[in-house]
């Protein structure tokens, strides 16, 4: 059934590790970004958990809703930080007033990294709508996106965002469709 | 007390602290009260002010970081209390200029004009130093005495409307940049 993805996905020689958290995380980390501000969900939880594992040197802070994470990361940025946001695709519309009038306003980045819900293998209806919309409204923002579509691609792609981001000073975002995050389809 | 006389208060005894201020009248009256590359004025996020102060003093540890809230936008995100109380920055003041109305927008009362108290919201997420003030005398005491103590630190003053003089710049990007640079992050 799933053998191939599952195979594929598997970081070689760490069981149990899947391979596109450790790109994303290792895409992070060669970046600079040494604090990650997030709204946790399932497939985040797997980011969050090889952070802690391997890279004790970036911080991690949960907000209690993602309007008030993107003020956080703000502030870090300010204060001389490469600020990572974690968050799921329903998230995004809880953050738009604050993208459009902090970050974008202001010229003051940070890489989204947002864990697609309501894309092809959804089973939720109530995530649709907002997950349907992402692209679009990132799209009327002008915000940059990019899909990571493989899970052996996931580090360079973090990397482009994040020179993207940081180097012309705007939010930029990398997208975690459910094909990604989970191969076959459940949860 | 009214807030720009509040506002004075604070202003004068700020030194090298970055002060992030709420969109609106705080932020007209900070800028009345002394114009100076590091404060930070925010012109919309309405809300997000007390989270702007709380990553820089993330990525500040050495400085201490002032938050200019007022009740109006802090009780728009009463969660990034909670937040604050469970990371517990201890180079972090909130001040919340409490005067029960949403001033910049017609005088619509708010919460703490009835029930709320947010010094007790503050207690109540963990954040133990908090304080309610209600004249100068008493807010310069408390500013002075949040300066030798480990924070995160909360001082509601509760203030009057008054009107607002002057307003910051207007361009955004001239604010982050003057700043940062300020704060040598640039």
């Amino acid at each position: 059934m799933n053998d191939l993805g599952g195979n594929f996905n598997q970081r070689a020689g760490t069981p149990g590790a899947l391979l596109w958290p450790a790109g994303i995380c290792a895409g992070l980390h060669a970046s600079g970004c040494r604090e990650v501000v997030y709204v946790p969900d399932n497939p985040l939880s797997h980011i969050l958990r090889a952070l802690e594992r391997d890279y004790p040197d970036v911080r991690s802070t949960m907000a209690t809703r993602e309007e008030e994470a993107l003020g956080i990361a703000a502030g870090l940025y300010l204060g001389g930080s490469r600020p990572a946001l974690l968050m799921q695709s329903s998230g995004l519309g809880n953050a738009l007033n604050a993208l459009g009038s902090l970050l974008l306003c202001y010229q003051i980045p940070a890489l989204f990294i947002i864990s697609m819900r309501g894309d092809p293998g959804e089973w939720n209806a109530a995530q649709v709508p907002m997950g349907r919309a992402v692209v679009p409204v990132l799209d009327a923002f002008g915000v940059q996106h990019l899909t990571i579509d493989r899970p052996e691609a996931a580090e360079e792609m973090v990397r482009a965002a994040a020179a993207l981001a940081f180097g012309t000073r705007n939010p930029a975002a990398c997208l975690l469709p459910r094909r990604l995050t989970v191969p076959g389809g459940q949860a | 007390m009214k807030r720009i006389d509040a506002i004075r208060c604070i202003s004068k005894l700020l030194t090298d602290e970055p002060v992030v201020v709420s969109l609106g009248h705080p932020a007209y009256d900070l800028y009345a009260a002394g114009d100076r590359p590091l404060n930070f004025y925010t012109w919309g996020s309405m809300g997000l002010t007390t989270s702007i102060a709380l990553g820089l003093a993330l990525a500040c540890p050495d400085r201490r970081i002032v938050a200019l809230d007022g009740d109006g936008s802090l009780l728009m995100n009463l969660g990034s209390l909670a937040t604050i109380g469970a990371g517990a920055p201890p180079n972090l003041l909130i001040v919340v200029l409490d005067n029960g109305v949403h001033g910049t927008t017609g005088g619509q009362h708010t919460a703490t004009a009835g029930k709320a108290d947010l010094e007790g919201v503050a207690r109540a997420v963990g954040i133990a130093q908090a304080r309610t003030v209600r004249d100068e005398a008493a807010l310069e005491a408390v500013l002075r005495e949040s300066r030798g103590s480990a924070g995160p630190w909360m001082v509601v003053a509760k203030v009057r409307e008054s009107s607002p003089a002057a307003k910051p710049p207007l361009d955004c990007v001239f604010i982050k940049h003057r700043f940062m640079a300020a704060l040598c992050n640039l």
